[in-house]
């Protein structure tokens, strides 16, 4: 029993991590997080005492019960007890929902889904315009943000396990979801609703910040793209502008104006590239480059695997400067 | 032939016709707690998508159409209840097929029916009397 339970201890580091319900980071997330603890010792509890009956009644004392005691077995244990029990949770379950729903008390953020990839604005407190940064989520510790969904082509579905409950997107209606993150650290969302080819690969980064840095991350990200520092970004940027990359790609401050995919204003300072497909090395620039409909299934944007690996290594400089 | 196996149709026309009558009580607790959802769900969604009425007023009239369709399966269980008849006979299940046992054992089933829509009304009210407004 004892190696048993040792043995078991190693999967229980599969309840930790960055994309866990269990590993709560926020307030919505801690509040699910013990409904299901709960839950869960309910249901071994009655998973035990159940079996324990049945035990009891078979193989240690199989004796027929007098027809009163059970009758009262089966109106107390079939009937009243069930009722109560799915009562409480249901009355418990319900005074949790409107806090899981409360609106907002500062930073309202804008995010659509698409293929596959999440569109981002950030509506400043202040009233100023909005920000635009793709494919990851930055929030406040310690504030509700209010989100509002949306979806550009099919529904899909927006998950901080982390940090609270999943809210479904869809094309042409306004969903919205609230959360309250406490702890800063970097966690992982995924989209929780089957989208097409690369469903498994749209994911992101949501990043909670303390309020300070917060404010100074989003000032940054307001600002216009900084031009290439080095001959090879420089080259880079040349051949941005040569294999028409700003048809589809916003870089701000510059004539890359496109809006069919996600901005790049500021990608260098990404946590992840692809939407939580790669890491942000300058190899993974230029792999994901080459090689796009390889890494996301019917991606729309084309593999430019006809660069040569210089121009890639240029063209890697230059978006990883893009801090 | 013998005789007590001889038709009798016209007081078994009329024996049917209660039971006809008792069968269709069966399903009068679980219609009401369809309704009941029915009017619940439907009239909250016509308030909150379309906001044909105020919300307010929708919760509180949804409210007193509860406490109604909880007083009338009350009722049905009550006359499924008094149509068992367990009390002056003793018997709680009626397994013979006289006209008695059906008739008793209507009354038996409408009342466990009454019982479960009874509790399912109350589930269905809980969410209207617990969540405020259309958040």
């Amino acid at each position: 029993m004892t190696a048993l339970a040792c043995a078991a201890l190693p999967w229980l580091a599969g309840c930790a991590g960055r994309q866990s319900a269990l590993a709560p980071a926020g307030e919505d997330a801690a509040a699910l997080h013990t409904l299901f603890i709960v839950m869960l010792a309910g249901a071994v509890v009655l998973f035990v005492l159940m079996n324990g009956l049945f035990f009891y009644l078979t193989r240690i004392n199989p004796v027929a019960l007098p027809l009163r005691h059970a009758r009262l077995l089966m109106a107390v244990g079939g009937i009243l007890f069930p009722t109560i029990v799915v009562g409480t949770l249901l009355v418990w379950g319900l005074s949790l929902l409107p806090d899981q729903r409360r609106p907002g008390d500062g930073l309202r953020l804008h995010v659509t889904g698409e293929q596959w990839w999440w569109r981002v604005e950030y509506q400043p407190a202040d009233g100023g315009p909005p920000v635009v940064s793709p494919n990851e989520i930055r929030l406040p510790a310690g504030q509700r943000a209010e989100l509002a969904l949306t979806s550009s082509h099919v529904i899909h579905s927006l998950w901080i396990p982390a940090l609270g409950g999943k809210m479904d997107m869809f094309p042409g209606r306004e969903t919205v979801m609230s959360l309250r993150p406490t702890e800063p650290g970097s966690y992982r969302g995924q989209c929780a609703e089957f989208c097409g080819a690369s469903h498994a690969w749209m994911a992101f980064e949501a990043v909670v910040m303390e309020p300070a840095a917060f404010e100074a991350w989003l000032a940054a990200e307001a600002r216009d793209a900084r031009a290439p520092a080095t001959p090879e970004a420089r080259r880079g940027a040349d051949i941005f502008a040569r294999e028409g990359c700003g048809a589809c790609h916003a870089v701000r401050g510059t004539d890359a104006q496109g809006s069919l995919g996600p901005d790049l204003t500021h990608v260098g300072s990404r946590q992840s590239l692809g939407a939580g497909r790669l890491g942000t090395g300058l190899e993974d620039f230029a792999t994901w480059i080459a090689h796009v409909d390889a890494l996301k299934p019917e991606v729309e944007m084309p593999a430019y695997d006809h660069l040569s690996e210089p121009e890639r290594r240029a063209l890697a400089a230059y978006l990883k400067g893009l801090e | 032939m013998s005789e007590e196996h001889a038709p009798r149709p016209e007081e078994d026309r009329r024996e049917f016709a209660e039971e006809t009558e008792s069968l269709w009580r069966v399903t009068f607790a679980p219609a009401l707690w369809a309704l009941h959802f029915l009017a619940c769900y439907g009239l909250v969604s016509l308030a909150c998508a379309r906001g044909l009425f105020p919300i307010g007023a929708t919760r509180a009239g949804l409210v007193g159409l509860t406490l109604l369709v909880l007083a009338g399966i009350a009722w049905l269980g009550w006359r499924g209840f008094r149509q068992w008849d367990v009390h002056s006979t003793g018997r709680r299940a009626n397994p013979g097929g006289h006209a008695e046992d059906r008739h008793q054992f209507l009354g038996h089933a409408a009342f466990l029916l009454a019982i479960i829509s009874f509790i399912g009304v109350i589930f269905v009210s809980l969410p209207l009397i617990m969540l405020e407004g259309c958040r």
